[in-house]
This record gives structure tokens, C-alpha cells and sequence, in this order.
């Protein structure tokens, strides 16, 4: 199937094929070559431009108080002071902040300072008078004046300096210490954080979102052009003339477009570095900014780089996903705006503040890599993280591209008056009434389901609790059914939605009582072999669980129950049914189930769970049986959580923390009875 | 006397031995139409076929009837809807898609080339992907740039070229696997005469090496001359086949063109009438001008065509 010399040929042809496209060789040069450097030179520019503004400006205060004002005096010290400092060479970058001079306007000058400050001929007005005793000074400026705002910020500083000498002068003039009575504690804060860490952390914010904003778009016009470029220049019905299967023309395909992100993400990861590395060599002979020893950064940067590689596979993946299934490439653009945005969304989690790369955030796509990357540039350094986020990546880039290749269907992409597999596109007037969602359909929509899950749906849990999981099974049973209803399909041929005979439901209840304790058995197994990975429903369920045990048993056992059986039991396995032999779409349908529940300790229990499941609707008919299997198993769990005690006495084992090889046997033995009986059961049930 | 030669050729090299064979190919459309209607189209409706090694089978039918899709099936371009396609080389009888296509040469006006490739990189990929020996590929290339007169243009890009040019780069890239059988779709129509006559005459050099060739054309004289075996289809059914004078024979008819147009009324029935469908009016017309007693304007410019020839 996958030889690789005729991939190696396909990459070779679409390197050559792409690299002679003067757009995708801008797009990929010209952005980290040219662009960068020039905002960087830009940016220097303005600032340049801001601080020689801010260099010659010159505030003009009018004072309304006697000659002999304390002051008065003071600020014209400053005034002073300000010059001479201003008139040393390279005193003011020195200063890290502008210089300025004070000019004071004769308070004669001004007949109405409001008129005065409105027409900017001062920038601040200070009056003078005595009240009970002491002076009392008034300083007029306008907000909404920037240089009237500095000009009002100098005075104040005058006055700090001319209330804090006076004190001084007055505490020794009693006779007191000054020392002993001003400073009664010392202080000082010191900032512990090297300053590579400091350095980090305001990289950690910007650098992820911009990687990945640069990596989106290096892959975008390849993949656009392997894809629906192909198509519109007519040279895919060539391609498939030669013999060489869809999987092979896509994986090459695919090599190729995350080779070219990579190498984007590189070229725009040396051109950043080379800049800031230069920005760096300036502000260093400017400024003390602090020593950085660049070289603390290489490992981190080394961990960047096989980060930035796992996601050019994943975007590959995902931009190739969505460009297949385009005629031209207006028509891709049209379907990567979307994917742009929702990537760009998620991007921004590195300027979320505390937001900890956990566990389940490592699995979660996009968000894990900018978490990653932001931890690393702090020198945060978990290798089972680091792990954890390229092989999610890597794994998802794979799945993307193994279902893709099944998906597929040049004959439908290449002779568009077939009938198109993905019908969600089309118009609606020109969809046909009735039948079943294509296997396309589903595949899309499962995908963006099961992402809602991800991000919406574990919001919600982690938020709302109990009232948050309803909420995700509700987003399992409403996001495929609006593909169902907006596609004109049959509900109840979709869903299974047909009676059976006592005969289905007592055979399934059987089947799930019996599968029920080998489940469990099989859960706390695998959990001793992966210990940490959420393996029962307690561990799941133990933040959120409430009082009520009849709240729960909706929530947990009746809502799954139904909106997890009419998605997989339903939808897909009747959609897969129309493409695949009986056999494989029950296991691929049971090995999604498996997959959905997103742990490695769960994925063969509910895997043979979701076996048994398609295999009683593949009998029965109906979904109903499904459902109250479903029910069952959930409800068993629940129950045993609310009732421990209860469920002790009649059945130790299912609450005990270990249990002797007799007694598994005995489980083991009794379940495989129960499930034995129901597969009788089940047989003489007539569809 | 071109004749002669060419009854000879077909003593020698015809075997009698099939070459690729379609079985009851069916191929069914879902049609969009207007409002929410679809309706089905059997393109192809239950075609068997064999061609025979050393034979060239021409395919005549008025747009629509199908040829396109039979070609893309047999080809394995497109999944027949119900049927089976096979090839046989030597003893074996092959029916896996990706290994008939091995020995096939596929030709349509929608197989481009890539543009940004030179022809010489082309021929390269495609031997390599063909499973072929580097050297082979080498040897091959600059064989067919012979034969072909290509070596003034064979290094340039493909977008670059003229369309003679892409043309002869089109037909390279059908014989870089030296496939045994050729099946082309329309590969002369809107072609001048020049590039049209080496694409007819490449045919004919062909079947002397003993290759199987199947193609489809409009045009009646260019069939009449070329093809050993010819085949009628109308509504993805075949409607008659035989060679040229068993054709005449059988419906009493002298021309091509009469006997076509003959078989296409009567399978249409009388009650239709010669333009009761107009689908196909314009096809009757450039196809039958004996019974429509006219011809188009576009019906003489290719008959012209034929003439000069």
C-alpha cells in the first residue's frame, strides 16, 4: 500500500510543483525575510520619532505666588537642575526617560488661566494662598491634555521634594533624629527571576500566537495548491490515471505541505531571533537592561523547534482536511476563513495569564503547543508534558490524514456531477429528502462535535458541575442532529428509531448486566498497569458529583444514555453501514466510542462496551435497546457511588478497594453467564 | 495499397487474443435538477466490451451517450456502478484497479500536464512511479523525444509550450510505461490537422507494435479509416458493433455517417422523430447530414478537414 518510493517521487514532483509557484515562495520568504525586519525597523523608527518629540518639550507653568515662594523657588531649582542634566551628552537615553525644561510664565501673563490652558499658551497653572495657617496650593490642569497632564505630574513631584524637605528641616529643627523618625523600617523588593526568565515570559505571551499565526499561513497556500489547485489546473484526472492509491497521493501530499510549514516555521523562527538578537546589541549599548545569557535558551528553543515541527503536521493536517474537499481555489479560501479564525482564537491563550499546561490541556489542540512553548520559555520543564503535546499532536496529525485518505473520494471530488459525499456544502434546495447522512457528513461533523466537546463542553464541566456535562451531551445530540435535519435526512432511519419485541431489551439488559462487573474488573486492572490516568467513574465524576443521587442518575446514566447512543449507535453506525461491510462498522463505531472517552485505561472497557452496544441495534434493529443498556451500565456505576453500604452487603466486590482471584473468578465467571444468556436472548430476537 | 498493408499487419499481429475486457459496466448518476428533484442517469446502462490485442476499437456516439464515462471506467479513472473491467497480459486475468492501470495509457482533453514541470521531469516522475529502471526511464525518454520530435522543447517548462507541443508532451506522457493498451477520449477534437494526424498515424504505429488501442471520436470518416472494430452507444447502451463492413452489410447503408444515423433513430423510435430530443439534435445533424439532409456549418468545416487529408 505505502510504498515509499512512489511517495518519495509524489513529494519530489509537489516540491518542485510548489516551489515554482511564485505566491507560495512569497508568502514563505518574503513575510520572515522582509517583512519582519522592516516592522522591526519601523517600530524603531516611531520610537525614535515619539522620543525626540518627548526630547525638546518644553512645559510652561505659570505660578500665581510671591517672589520668595518656597515653591516657587524649588521648581525653579528644578527647572535648573533639568537643564544641566539635559545639556550632558547621552544624559537622557541614560535617564531611560525624556528630559524636559520648565518654563515659568509671569502669572501677570495670564489674565483667566482656564482660557489660557485651553488655548495651550501654559501647560499647567499654580496658584498660592494661605489657609489656616499654612500655605495651600491649587495646580489647574486639563486631562485631556497630554503635555498638561506631564506638565501637572512635575509640579506634584516639586512639591513631594519641597514637602519632604520641609519635613526634614522642621523633625531637626525640634531636635529630633530624622532618620530614626521618617525611615522607622527599611525596605527593598528584589526580583528573584533571572532576568532570562523575565526576558521569557514577555517572549512566552507574544512568540506562540505569532508562530503560530506564521505556520497557518506558510501551510495555507500549499496546502491549497496540492489540493484544490490541483484540481482547478486539471492535473489530478492525470494523477489518477497512473497507479497510485488515494493513500499515497495523499500522504505525499501531506509530507509535503508540513515539509514547507516547517520550513516557514523556521525561516520565521531564525528571522525573529536574528532581530531580537540585534534589538538586543542596541538596547545593551544604550541602556542598563539587564545582562541576558542567550545561551539558557537553547534548549528551550531546541524544545520550540520540535514543538513548531508536531504542529506544522497537525495544521497540515487540519488546512489539508478542509482544502480537499474544494473544486477551486476560491473555494478552499472560502473553507479555511473559518479554520483561520477558530486557530487564531485559540492562539491567544498564551496572553491568558496563569493558564497552567495541564494534563487534558496537553491534549487539546493548538492551545497545547502555545502552552508549551510560553512554559519552556520560563524554563518550566516537564518532559512527560513535553511528550504528552507532540505525540497528541503528531497523533492527531495522523488520524487526520489516515481518515482523510479514506475519505477521500477522487471520483467525487474529480466528476462533480456525482453525488457529493460531502452534502453539507451543497445547497439545500438541490439535497434529496430522506436516506442517511453520507459517511463524509458524519466524519465532519463527528470531528467538530467532538472539538466542541473538547473546549466548549470541558468549560462548561469545569464551570457549571453536573448542570455543565448536561450541557455537553446536549451539544453531542444537537450539533450531528442539525447535519440530519439541515440534510433532509430520515430521523428515524438515521437514529434506528424503530420498535423491537421484549425479547431485544431483556436480551441487551442481560448482555450489559453481565459486561457490567468484566468492565469493571477490566478498568481497575488497567488502571494498577497505568496508575494516574482517570480510569472509574468516581475519579471522573468526584468534583462535580451532588447531593441527590436521582440528579446524578438524569445527568450521568439517562442523558448519555441518550444523546452518546443516538450519535454513535445512531448516526454513525447507521451512516458507516451504508459504506463499510456490517462487521467493520461496528469496530470502527465501538473504536470511536472507545477513543471519545479520551483515556488509555477507559478505551477497552468502553470500546467492548460500545461492541456490544452496535451489536444489539445491528440485531435488533432499533435503538432502543441501546438506550437501556446504556442506561443500565451508567446507572450501575452511579448506584454504587450513592450507595456503597447498600451495595456492599449484597455484593462486596464491586466496593472493595482489592479483591482476591476467587472472587474475580466468580465475577469473571457470572458476568460471562449473564453476557451469554443475552447473546442467546439476542439471537432469537427478529429484526 | 495502404489497405493492403494494413490487412497484413492485422494478420500478423492480431492474435485473436482478448485484451481488456468490460463486463457488464454500469454506471449511475444522481442528476441535479430543478427544485428539489434528482433524478438517476444510467450513463453507462450494462456495456460489455472486449478488445483484442493489436486492434483498434473506435467508440461513435452523439454527446451524452456515454462514451466519456465508459472510457473513465475502463481506464479506472471511476468506479462502475455495478460491472467488472479486467485486463489480460499473458496467462493473467487482471481486475485490481491500481495494477490495470499499470498497463494502460490514459488520453482525454481534462488529463493536463503540469505546467510548472519541464516534460523531461514529467516523463521522469511518471517512470519512476511506473515501477521502471532510472536507466530505462533515460533510455525511453530520449526515445520518445525522438519519435516525437521533442528534444527542442523537452527541458522547458510545460506551461511554456505551445499547444502542438503540449500535445506531443500529452502523448509522452502515455508511452514513458509502454502500456499495452491506449484508451483515448476525443483525442482529435479541436485539434488542427497537422497535430490531429500525428495523433492518428501515433495510433496506427501503435497497433503494429501489437498495442491495443480504444478511443472515442465524433468524427465518422477519421473512424471509418482508422478503426478495426467500431462501437455505437446511445444511451449508455451499445446499439450496434462490427467492423466497418459488417456495419454496412448489416444495415445495407454505404457510409458511416447513414449507418449511424440510421441506428440512432431507429433506437430513439419513430415517434420522436429526427429532433425529438434535443439533446442530441445537434449531434444527429453533424453525425447524419445524409438524413437530415443538411449539414452545419461546424459538420463541414471537420468533413473539410477529412478532405484535405
Amino acid at each position: 500500500m505505502m510504498n515509499a518510493k512512489i511517495i518519495r517521487t509524489l513529494v519530489k514532483k509537489e516540491m518542485l510543483d510548489v516551489f515554482r509557484d511564485k505566491k507560495t515562495v512569497i508568502m514563505m520568504l518574503v513575510v520572515p525575510i522582509i517583512l519582519y525586519p522592516l516592522i522591526f525597523v519601523g517600530a524603531m523608527q516611531l520610537m525614535n520619532f515619539i522620543a525626540s518629540s518627548m526630547e525638546t518639550q518644553n512645559y510652561r507653568i505659570a505660578v500665581d505666588a510671591e517672589d520668595g515662594d518656597a515653591f516657587l523657588q524649588k521648581l525653579l531649582e528644578k527647572a535648573e537642575t533639568e537643564r544641566e542634566t539635559a545639556e550632558e551628552p547621552g544624559a537622557v537615553e541614560a535617564k531611560g526617560e525624556s528630559a524636559y525644561e520648565i518654563t515659568i510664565v509671569d502669572d501677570a501673563a495670564v489674565s483667566d488661566y482656564e482660557t489660557a490652558l485651553n488655548e495651550e499658551t501654559i501647560d499647567a497653572y499654580v496658584s498660592g494662598r494661605v489657609q489656616d495657617g499654612r500655605m495651600q496650593y491649587d495646580v489647574y490642569y486639563l486631562d485631556s491634555v497630554t503635555n498638561s497632564g506631564y506638565a501637572a505630574g512635575i509640579v506634584m513631584d516639586a512639591f513631594d521634594d519641597l514637602r519632604d524637605e520641609m519635613t526634614r528641616q522642621r523633625i531637626a529643627a525640634a531636635g529630633l533624629d530624622v532618620h530614626e523618625i521618617l525611615d522607622p523600617i527599611g525596605y527593598e523588593k528584589e526580583n528573584l527571576a533571572s532576568s532570562e526568565q523575565s526576558l521569557g515570559s514577555i517572549m512566552g505571551a507574544v512568540l506562540p500566537f505569532m508562530l503560530i499565526i506564521s505556520l497557518l499561513m506558510g501551510t495555507m497556500y500549499p496546502a491549497i495548491d496540492t489540493t484544490a489547485g490541483e484540481r482547478e489546473r486539471g492535473t489530478l484526472e492525470t494523477i489518477l490515471t497512473l497507479p497510485v492509491t488515494n493513500r499515497q497521493l495523499i500522504v505525499s501530499k501531506f509530507i509535503t505541505v508540513a515539509v514547507i510549514g516547517m520550513i516557514s516555521a523556521l525561516l520565521n523562527i531564525l528571522s525573529m531571533g536574528g532581530i531580537a538578537f540585534y534589538m538586543y546589541e542596541i538596547l545593551e549599548m544604550q541602556t542598563d537592561i539587564g545582562s541576558f545569557d542567550m545561551t539558557k535558551f537553547v534548549p528551550a528553543i531546541l524544545v520550540c523547534m520540535l514543538a513548531i515541527f508536531a504542529f506544522s503536521m497537525f495544521i497540515s493536517a487540519v488546512t489539508m482536511c478542509v482544502t480537499s474537499f474544494a473544486k477551486s481555489y476560491k473555494e478552499a479560501n472560502n473553507y479555511i476563513t473559518p479554520l483561520m479564525l477558530v486557530v487564531m482564537f485559540v492562539g491567544y491563550i498564551g496572553f491568558i495569564p496563569n493558564l497552567e499546561l495541564t494534563q487534558a490541556m496537553a491534549m487539546l489542540p493548538v492551545a497545547n503547543i502555545c502552552l508549551l512553548i510560553k512554559n519552556m520559555l520560563v524554563f518550566k520543564v516537564d518532559y512527560g508534558m513535553i511528550a504528552v503535546v507532540l505525540i497528541s499532536n503528531v497523533a492527531y496529525a495522523v488520524v487526520a490524514i489516515l481518515f482523510l485518505s479514506k475519505i477521500y473520494d477522487s471520483e467525487a471530488i474529480l466528476f462533480s456531477e456525482q453525488k457529493g459525499s460531502l452534502q453539507l456544502f451543497e445547497k439545500r434546495s438541490n439535497l434529496r429528502k430522506g436516506g442517511v447522512p453520507t459517511v463524509s457528513d458524519v466524519w465532519l461533523v463527528v470531528a467538530v462535535t467532538i472539538l466542541l466537546v473538547l473546549y466548549v463542553g470541558s468549560l462548561l464541566q469545569v464551570k457549571y458541575g453536573l448542570a455543565g456535562l448536561f450541557g455537553t451531551q446536549l451539544i453531542l445530540l444537537l450539533v450531528p442532529l442539525a447535519l440530519v435535519l439541515y440534510t433532509k435526512k430520515d430521523v428515524r432511519q438515521t437514529y434506528g428509531f424503530t420498535g423491537t419485541g421484549a425479547a431485544g431489551f431483556l436480551g441487551g439488559s442481560l448482555l450489559i448486566t453481565g459486561l457490567y462487573p468484566i468492565n469493571s474488573m477490566l478498568a481497575s486492572g488497567l488502571t494498577q498497569l497505568f496508575p494516574g490516568s482517570a480510569g472509574n467513574v468516581e475519579t471522573v465524576f468526584s468534583g462535580i458529583l451532588g447531593d441527590s443521587a436521582l440528579v446524578s442518575l438524569l445527568v450521568i446514566a439517562l442523558a448519555p444514555a441518550i444523546c452518546e447512543e443516538m450519535l454513535f449507535r445512531g448516526l454513525i453506525l447507521h451512516a458507516l453501514k451504508t459504506r463499510y461491510k456490517i462487521a467493520s462498522a461496528i469496530f470502527i463505531t465501538a473504536a470511536l466510542f472507545g477513543f471519545y472517552h479520551m483515556s488509555l485505561v477507559k478505551f477497552i472497557p468502553t470500546g467492548l462496551l460500545g461492541l456490544a452496544l452496535c451489536y444489539v441495534v445491528w440485531r435488533t434493529g432499533s435503538i432502543y435497546p441501546a438506550i437501556l443498556m446504556h442506561f443500565l451500565n451508567n446507572a450501575y456505576s452511579v448506584i454504587i457511588i450513592y450507595y456503597p453500604e447498600q451495595v456492599g452487603r449484597i455484593f462486596p466486590v464491586f466496593v472493595q478497594e482489592t479483591f482476591t482471584l476467587s472472587d474475580g473468578l466468580l465475577l469473571l465467571g457470572a458476568g460471562l453467564f449473564l453476557t451469554g444468556i443475552g447473546g442467546y436472548v439476542l439471537k432469537k430476537c427478529r429484526k | 495499397m495502404e489497405e493492403n498493408d494494413r490487412m497484413e499487419v492485422i494478420i500478423l499481429m492480431k492474435g485473436n487474443h482478448n485484451m481488456i475486457m468490460a463486463d457488464h459496466l454500469v454506471k449511475t448518476f444522481i442528476k441535479n435538477e430543478k427544485k428539489n428533484r434528482k433524478s438517476e442517469i444510467k450513463a453507462v446502462d450494462d456495456i460489455s466490451l472486449t478488445v483484442r490485442e493489436g486492434e483498434i476499437v473506435g467508440i461513435l456516439g452523439p454527446n451524452g451517450a456515454g462514451k466519456t464515462t465508459l472510457l473513465r471506467m475502463m481506464s479506472k479513472l471511476m468506479r462502475p456502478t455495478d460491472g467488472q473491467v479486467s485486463i489480460r497480459i499473458g496467462a493473467e486475468e487482471i481486475t485490481d484497479e491500481i495494477e490495470i492501470k499499470r498497463y494502460i495509457g490514459y488520453l482525454s482533453n481534462n488529463t493536463k500536464l503540469y505546467g510548472r514541470l519541464s516534460t523531461r521531469e514529467l516523463l521522469q516522475m511518471l517512470g519512476t512511479i511506473y515501477g521502471i529502471r532510472e536507466k530505462t526511464v533515460e533510455e525511453r525518454i530520449a526515445q520518445i523525444s525522438q519519435v516525437l520530435s521533442m528534444d527542442a522543447f523537452l527541458d522547458n517548462r510545460i506551461e511554456k509550450l505551445s499547444t502542438g507541443q503540449t500535445q506531443r508532451a500529452s502523448i509522452a506522457r502515455c508511452l514513458v510505461h509502454d502500456p499495452q493498451v491506449y484508451i483515448f477520449d476525443e483525442p482529435t477534437l479541436g485539434l488542427d490537422i497537422i497535430s490531429s494526424a500525428a495523433i492518428i498515424d501515433f495510433m496506427k504505429r501503435e497497433r503494429e507494435r501489437g498495442k491495443t488501442v480504444l478511443y472515442s471520436t465524433h468524427y465518422m470518416e477519421e473512424a471509418e479509416y482508422l478503426c478495426d472494430r467500431i462501437v455505437m452507444i446511445h444511451h449508455g447502451r451499445i446499439i450496434s458493433e462490427g467492423t466497418p463492413g459488417e456495419l454496412r452489410s448489416k444495415t445495407g447503408q454505404n457510409s458511416l455517417r447513414d449507418i449511424f444515423s440510421g441506428l440512432i433513430l431507429s433506437a430513439d423510435g419513430s415517434k420522436e422523430g429526427l429532433f425529438g430530443n434535443g439533446e442530441l439534435q445537434d449531434d444527429i445533424v453533424s453525425a447524419g447530414s445524409g438524413a437530415a439532409g443538411g449539414m452545419s456549418r461546424q459538420t463541414a468545416k471537420r468533413e473539410g478537414m477529412y478532405d484535405e487529408r
